[in-house]
């Protein structure tokens, strides 16, 4: 999931200053699971600005969206736009610019921080797992991503800075070489940590795009 | 029985199979008694006790009124009261089972506390447990006992509890049944030399009152005992307060006590059974408001005494009945179409009574006890309480705001307040208040909630929003709430509510926190004086 955070409250103060009509839309999805930007957020967040923007008069509408990375579910606010002269948006960077691109003459501005991919460990705790660096190693690395968990990203074993047990930018943060190595013993397949994975193709850093396997032929008469 | 005052009512059926986890003395004894009234029970765990002697009948063991499965052991539980799927394991073979109502009786292991006397152990110095063993034997070191006194007359034997460690009631009758075996044999005299007693369970009065018309001696010193041991002699010095002098005596034995451990396995079972312990790990989590036997989660059941598993027994029949039972349908209710399966309730629940089905969060309506917690904490608000719906409850802070600021016309200006309030402490303490006439400022205005738990961070907004110079969030003190943690959420929310006030520079003191009993009336009103006196200031 998309692991995200609210923003300091100042920070959106600022950006809603000098707006009149502004409506605060939510996101039913990741954000929401991570309790960053769902309904609740959105009711938390507007009575925030309520409270702050009580003399200037702003006035703060609230729309939860299933998904604001779908355009099916952003048309729900093509009837209500005209009646704000801002958004602020709860999603994540991907909805806040799809969010962006529906509505383009007018300012979306962002209630959060998209933080990492990442998991739950219990609730309001994540813990980032993923880099989407596009060319996953997990496979050979005993399901331990040498991409988010070491410091240098290095993908054919520790650098020198391995440091009893935890990497030597702190002492609580685990090797992931280590990891790698405990894990791919454990599973009997240490022999496996001997292949050399060529390196990732890092040119590759604009934005990606995915199309699941079956799909091609669809975009291709849809899109064409 | 509480009647609620709800109109939507469903029939739930409930499974009449019962599970015992735990075939010591006290697991067998509520098998049995549950047994009696009509219900199959199966009982888990080690057997340490003899199940006739605990009230199983020959017609119960030999017919499945009470199945003794040997070796089981519960791999999980799933499912709620009445309807609980546990996963059973014998030799790496899986089997399901579905039961109504499950008992806990912890089995805990013992630790010597010799150590904490200065004592080693030997034939002269044991513990407890040991002591037990022999006494319940026909052996050569139950034959010292008997004729290990000097010329062959019956032991000296003293005991040593209290001072090692807080104790419980288990331990002192231990200790007592001891002793009185003791005196009872010919020649031998036993000593207790107790620090601490614990003497809160049934029987301890009459045990202790046994022993000292048999002859049993009891010192309570102020200080621990000096015990020495040589060779060939036990010492035992202890500081008379009355004739301020040494009382010294020589035992042939001396008894240690022992403390109960916690292990590994007793703290997994309580993850398997999402049941909560108390802080040092025992079953179960001390709460004020639940009846004896009961733990967190409705339809598990605790049993640490005789008493417990005669309590336990009354309430699974209370609970399983004929296999019916009317509940609450709408008490906390999912919105499917908002949920987006979070697991945020699932986890937050004191009550272990929502788990998920069909791609959406699902509320027993038999085992919730409609806290609200989750309800405020579902990101999507996709949770409402029949009884206590966001809006109505945004309606009562606005009507409370508005009906504060209303009295205030003819009164000199005074703070507007609203105070969230507890229904099974603060609530109270406010009526009573009201009642003695304790007097409080008149833009005082409350709103209930089921549990501080339901204080949503948005409700609590909203009031200042709606016009409030204050807001109070009144829980019920800690380690008291019936939901067992909905005060803590509460705390954290307005923690974090003030934090964000002050970076918003309102100041964090337009809130507070406090907890109060509904006993409090007085308290109550000092409490809500204090801080329209905080705000005016």
């Amino acid at each position: 999931m998309i692991v995200a955070e609210r923003k300091p409250f100042d920070e959106i103060r600022n950006m809603v200053k000098g707006y009149k009509k502004v409506l605060t839309v939510g996101c039913g999805t990741c954000v929401a699971v991570c309790l960053a930007g769902g309904s609740k957020e959105v009711e938390t967040l507007n009575a925030e600005l309520n409270l702050a923007f009580k003399k200037d008069g702003i006035e703060f509408g609230a729309h939860t969206l299933e998904r604001q990375c779908d355009m099916e579910f952003l048309s729900e606010l093509d009837a209500k736009a005209d009646n704000y002269d801002c958004f602020l948006s709860m999603a994540c960077g991907a909805g806040i610019q799809f969010l962006a691109e529906r509505f383009p003459e007018k300012p979306v501005l962002p209630a959060v921080n998209t933080s990492f991919i990442g998991v739950n460990l219990d609730v309001g705790w994540y813990e980032e797992k993923c880099r989407a660096c596009g060319q996953c190693v997990l496979g050979m690395t005993g399901g331990v991503c040498p991409v988010t968990m070491c410091a240098k990203s290095l993908f054919n074993g520790p650098c020198g800075g391995t440091n009893k047990t935890s990497c030597e930018i702190h002492k609580d943060q685990p090797c992931a070489w280590l990891k790698i190595y405990e894990r791919l013993a454990g599973q009997g397949r240490l022999e496996q940590i001997m292949a050399i994975s060529p390196p990732n193709d890092w040119s590759n850093q604009k934005p990606r795009k995915v199309i699941q396997p079956g799909y091609e032929e669809r975009l291709k008469a849809m899109h064409p | 029985m509480i009647t609620e005052n709800c109109s939507n009512m469903v029939d739930i059926s409930i499974s009449k199979d019962v599970l015992v986890i735990g075939a010591g003395s006290f697991g067998l004894q509520a098998a049995g008694q549950i047994a009696a009234q009509g219900y199959k029970v199966s009982v888990i765990g080690a057997k340490t006790a003899c199940a006739r002697q605990s009230g199983c009948t020959s017609e119960m063991l030999e017919k499945g009124g009470v199945n003794i499965m040997q070796d089981v052991s519960i791999e999980a539980l799933a499912g709620v009261v009445g309807d609980f799927r546990a996963t059973l394991t014998k030799n790496n073979e899986k089997v399901e089972s579905i039961f109504g109502a499950v008992v806990v009786a912890p089995q805990y292991s013992y630790s010597p506390l010799n150590a904490k006397y200065g004592l080693t152990l030997n034939d002269k110095v044991m513990t407890l447990s040991q002591f037990e063993a022999i006494i319940s034997s026909d052996s050569e070191k139950m034959k010292a006992i008997q004729n290990g006194g000097e010329g062959g007359a019956g032991a000296n034997v003293a005991f040593l509890m209290g001072f090692a460690q807080e104790g419980e009631p288990l331990l002192t009758g231990r200790v007592l049944k001891g002793a009185l075996a003791v005196q009872n044999m010919k020649g031998c005299k036993a000593y207790i030399y107790a620090g601490n007693v614990k003497v809160g369970a049934n029987g301890l009065e009459r045990l202790f009152t046994q022993g000292r018309h048999a002859g049993v001696v009891c010192f309570k010193p102020s200080e621990t005992p000096k015990v020495q041991q040589g060779t060939d002699l036990l010492k035992i010095t202890i500081k008379d307060p009355v004739v301020r002098s040494d009382v010294e005596l020589t035992p042939d034995f001396i008894v240690v006590e022992e403390g109960l451990v916690v292990d590994k396995q007793n703290l997994d079972l309580c993850a398997k059974l999402r049941v909560d312990t108390d802080l040092d790990g025992f079953l179960p989590s001390n709460n004020v408001h639940r009846f004896p036997a009961k733990s967190n989660r409705d339809g598990i059941f605790v049993v640490n005494s005789s008493l417990d598993a005669t309590n336990a027994a009354l309430r699974v029949k209370e609970l399983i009945g004929d296999g019916t039972k009317k509940v609450v349908a709408d008490r906390a209710k999912v919105d499917e179409n908002l949920c987006v399966i979070c697991l945020t309730c699932y986890r937050s629940c004191p009550h272990g009574a929502i788990f998920w089905q069909n791609g959406a969060a699902a509320i027993s309506p038999a085992a919730c006890q409609g806290c609200g917690i989750c309800a405020s904490e579902c990101p999507m608000d996709a949770i409402q309480l029949g009884e206590f719906t966001d809006e109505s409850l945004r309606a009562n802070i606005k009507d409370a705001v508005v009906s504060a600021q209303a009295t205030q016309k003819d009164a000199k200006s005074e703070p507007t307040i609203v105070a969230f309030c507890c229904k099974n402490s603060a609530l109270e303490a406010f009526e009573s208040a009201k009642l003695f006439g304790h007097e409080m400022p008149v833009g005082f205005k409350i709103v209930k909630v089921p549990c501080a738990g339901k204080v949503d961070v948005e409700f609590i907004m909203k009031a200042f929003v709606d016009g409030a110079d204050g807001v109070m969030v009144a829980a019920c003190h800690e380690g008291n709430c019936k939901a067992e943690r909905g005060n803590t959420y509460a705390k954290w929310r307005v923690n974090e509510i003030q934090k964000r006030l002050e970076l918003m520079g309102f100041g964090k003191n337009k809130l507070t926190f406090t907890t109060i009993a509904s006993n409090m009336a007085k308290e109550f009103a000092c409490k809500v004086n204090d801080f329209a006196k905080s705000l005016e200031g």
